[in-house]
């Protein structure tokens, strides 16, 4: 039987799709490149799942999972075609335990939704990316998401006790658990972020975090993005490490003003959106502190959200952000990079020059608070020579940021879009190891090949290249 | 303080070419036989290129190697009869540390208190174990140990941003970088954490550190309920029945949290001893039923719980009642692991218990880093 008449009889036939707008759909995320899926399945169980992979095994064809597709690195594109295997039906949050603080989720449940149905049990899933109302928790943990309040509470990886994996030879193990420091390697750690390289994820013990009792939003405007950046690395100086610490420069704020009209200061360079968690003593005296880092800076202004619904707007100027790219231009590139916060006022000012340089229409939203670097490039794909000049200028900003001690990717993944400058920040002895722990879960190579190692990365590879000059 | 594990005789490497090598090594690094272990030599590496050069001839020998900090996590784990110990007494070098960026890159032999006593000046901590003796950072991130402040910070795995080690064939590997939030390939550095060496000889580390509160206090709580009102307290800890709030912030903060405690309060943070006996163990419960778990502890024993984490350290004079423990434990989801005991105790008693169901992949992931198997070989769950 074919691999498409095994799946069907797995699955039946209205979920397995192969038609070929399906598949043109299913060929990409949110990022740049596409490839070309042979079928999509949309399995609702782990047993469905664990078939799915040992049907595709095989058949000797590879198998890439996907989330909802927000994510920008090409982590779910599948480059080799093979199977794409959509969680979004595994959306049922199976259990909640409030006295715990914690919930057992399938991977296709939506971020919000999580938070929305623990939110009257005070708690809250502390990841929070862009795009948490549709990126799903298992895409999170394939890519260790971040989001603005993992600046206090830490990466995905931080909020995941325990995961229930598919492995590739469609076997099933849960790895981690409810206990603290399980014995033994923690498994569960590396399969976070592992961008579905190692296996699939079809549930997880996630922790949830109680609301805080307090909160204060402040939005202060500055009259260039050099004093911003300042602030933030005095903030940190100074001892205290915000819920959030987000900047905006004024390209962006004004295509956010223009579209949702939210009252935000267009005449600023740059502003800091900062918000402050705990009792009341501690947010106030924390705000009044951050207050002072940017007045000794010259800030123009600072405005603290009065009430729930203020600091709900402030919140949505900073999460539309990306939206409100389309005024300026059809088709944007977001990079994601990460420099030490003692070098944010030197890399900006590069950063912009960078874009000046390749005569590219730069905007910038972006956690500061951890040095995470989100420079966006607005551009229209259909101009002539236009895409060389966005991957050009893609790559130096990579190249700046490693320069300054910094890392390849903050929180989207390596995916396909760095797998290449990889060698930038490992050496080969270290990308081998990388390889070998691939190798070890996925000896034929079948999940979600070609991503986050480049090739070459084993020292075999290299060992194997004929010299310059031979015959091949 | 490192104690004697076990006294053996001395194996034979039954290499003459490998003891000529050693002999070059032991005259290179000026190192003696040790008289701990038994171990035919104690090898201080100053840097990662000796490391290198002492695994590789242990790999290509088959010397089984005991890596050694401070000496004070040895307990853990099942017993090592070593050919070679690499103490990391020469690697103690502060590498980089940004305060401004709340980051630190400390070499492995580093002591515990010398570089928490450092980071103090400067009003930051990299929250590591509170009491740690001797302890170093390496031994503390190998043996997957973490402070009390877990409860508001998470464990030490929650620090690691960067590794570098020597794997057990002499691989020099990096994994992680300096920055605060980094998700570029696998995350070796949290890996790293309780793997006891067997991925590779730690060298050195990036951590994240936190500012500490500019007020702390510590705090008895009449009513241990009281203690879920509290906003993110630094530790809540029940020693023996008697629960005490550890508390971190601005002044007004730690003075009204102080109230909710209600008990009597004294400034700054008085961390208690791990209790000690001739058997000390860590009870993991899942964290909700910390409080009950204290009440399935059997007579006698003496017991630290770290509320709301999950973790109870125990001290008995003896093993009578630890099955029944375990397997209550065991039956929760949690674990009863003998963090250290009399030699003799090994023999009779498996001190990590069932072995986790990943048992296979970790040994062919161990075989990626050790192949020959040389560092702490066997002394992991499953024996690996």
């Amino acid at each position: 039987m074919s691999l498409a008449e095994d799946l069907r009889q797995l699955l039946g036939a209205d979920r397995v799709l192969d038609g070929s707008l399906q598949r043109y759909l299913y060929g990409k995320d949110s990022g740049v490149a596409r490839g070309n899926p042979d079928l999509v399945v949309t399995p609702r169980t782990t047993e469905e799942v664990a078939a799915v992979v040992r049907t595709a095994k095989r058949h000797g064809v590879p198998i890439v999972p996907r989330g909802a597709g927000t994510g920008l690195a090409g982590g779910a594109v599948p480059i080799e075609g093979g199977v794409v295997l959509s969680t979004t039906l595994m959306n049922e949050i199976h259990e909640i335990d409030p006295v715990a603080r914690t919930a057992w989720v399938g991977p296709g449940v939506i971020n919000l939704d999580l938070s929305n149905a623990t939110r009257a049990n005070g708690l809250h899933f502390a990841p929070d990316p862009s795009s948490q109302s549709a990126c799903t928790i298992g895409g999170n943990v394939a890519n260790n998401s971040g989001g603005p309040h993992c600046l206090a509470e830490g990466s995905t990886v931080n909020h995941i006790l325990a995961i229930e994996v598919v492995l590739e030879d469609g076997s099933v193990i849960e790895l981690g658990g409810i206990a603290p420091d399980p014995p033994g390697l923690d498994l569960r750690g590396l399969l976070v972020g592992s961008e579905g390289t190692l296996g699939i994820v079809t549930k997880a013990l996630v922790k949830l975090t109680p609301n805080p009792p307090e909160v204060r939003t402040l939005l202060i405007a500055f009259d260039s993005v050099n004093a911003a950046a300042a602030t933030v690395s005095g903030v940190i100086a100074a001892g205290v490490v915000p819920a959030a610490l987000e900047m905006m420069d004024q390209r962006m704020v004004m295509a956010v003003e223009n579209w949702l009209h939210l009252g935000l200061p267009t005449e600023a360079a740059a502003l800091l959106l900062a918000e402050v968690t705990g009792t009341a003593d501690a947010v106030d005296s924390e705000a009044s502190l951050i207050a002072g880092e940017a007045a000794a800076r010259g800030a123009l202004s600072v405005r603290i959200a009065s009430s729930e619904a203020e600091r709900a707007l402030l919140w949505k100027g900073r999460k539309s952000a990306f939206g409100a790219v389309a005024q300026a231009a059809p088709d944007y590139y977001l990079h994601d990079t990460v420099v030490p916060r003692t070098r944010l006022v030197e890399t900006m000012a590069e950063v912009y020059r960078i874009a000046e340089r390749h005569d590219l229409q730069m905007l910038n939203v972006f956690h500061a608070g951890d040095g995470n670097l989100h420079p966006l490039i607005a551009f229209d794909s259909e101009a002539p020579g236009m895409l060389d000049r966005v991957h050009a200028a893609a790559e130096e900003l990579v190249q700046l940021c490693i320069r300054q001690g910094g890392a390849l990717s903050g929180e989207h993944g390596i995916g396909l879009e760095k797998r290449d400058l990889m060698p930038l920040s490992f050496d080969q002895v270290s990308l081998d190891a990388q390889a070998r722990i691939k190798d070890v879960f996925d000896p034929e190579g079948l999940m979600n090949p070609s991503k986050v190692l480049p090739e070459g990365a084993r020292c075999f590879d290299l060992a194997a290249r004929p010299p310059g000059g031979a015959w091949v | 303080m490192f104690r004697p594990r076990r006294q053996t005789s001395r194996r034979c490497l039954g290499l003459s070419e490998s003891h000529a090598e050693l002999a070059a090594l032991r005259q290179a690094f000026g190192a003696s036989s040790d008289e701990l272990t038994g171990a035919e030599a104690v090898l201080a590496p100053r840097d990662a290129g000796e490391a290198s050069a002492a695994l590789r001839w242990a790999s290509r020998s088959g010397a089984r190697v005991l890596v050694r900090g401070g000496g004070t996590h040895q307990g853990l784990g099942y017993p090592l009869d070593p050919d070679l110990v690499i103490s990391t007494e020469r690697l103690g070098s502060i590498v980089a540390w940004e305060p401004e960026d709340l980051t630190l890159v400390v070499e492995a032999g580093a002591p515990v208190s010398r570089v928490e006593a450092m980071l103090a000046e400067r009003g930051q901590t990299a929250v590591m174990p509170e009491r740690p003796g001797s302890a170093t950072i390496g031994g503390v991130v190998s043996a997957g140990v973490s402070g009390f402040r877990r409860r508001r910070y998470g464990p030490t795995r929650d620090r690691m941003l960067e590794v570098t080690l020597v794997t057990g064939d002499g691989r020099l590997v990096t994994g992680g970088g300096r920055v605060v939030k980094n998700v570029s390939g696998y995350d070796l550095p949290r890996l790293a954490v309780g793997a006891f060496g067997s991925l590779g000889l730690v060298v050195s580390v990036c951590l994240k550190l936190w500012p500490i509160g500019e007020s702390l206090a510590t705090v008895t709580l009449d009513d241990p309920d009281r203690a879920d009102l509290l906003s993110r307290p630094l530790a809540v800890l029940d020693l023996n029945g008697q629960v005490t709030a550890y508390l971190g912030g601005t002044p007004g903060e730690v003075d009204e949290q102080s109230r909710l405690c209600g008990g009597e309060r004294r400034d700054g943070l008085v961390w208690p001893d791990d209790p000690a006996g001739t058997y000390r163990w860590s009870l993991r419960v899942p964290p909700k039923h910390t409080r009950y778990a204290s009440g399935r502890v059997p007579n006698g024993w003496d017991r630290l719980a770290l509320l709301g984490v999950g973790e109870i350290r125990l001290a008995s004079a003896s093993i009578e009642g630890h099955r029944d423990l375990r397997a209550w434990a065991e039956g929760i989801g949690g674990a009863l692991v003998m963090v250290d005991g009399p030699d003799e105790a090994y023999a009779d008693l498996d001190p990590w218990g069932t072995p986790p169901a990943s048992v296979e992949i970790q040994r062919r992931l161990i075989a990626a880093f050790d192949p020959a198997r040389v560092i702490n070989p066997g002394r992991l769950p499953g024996r690996l």
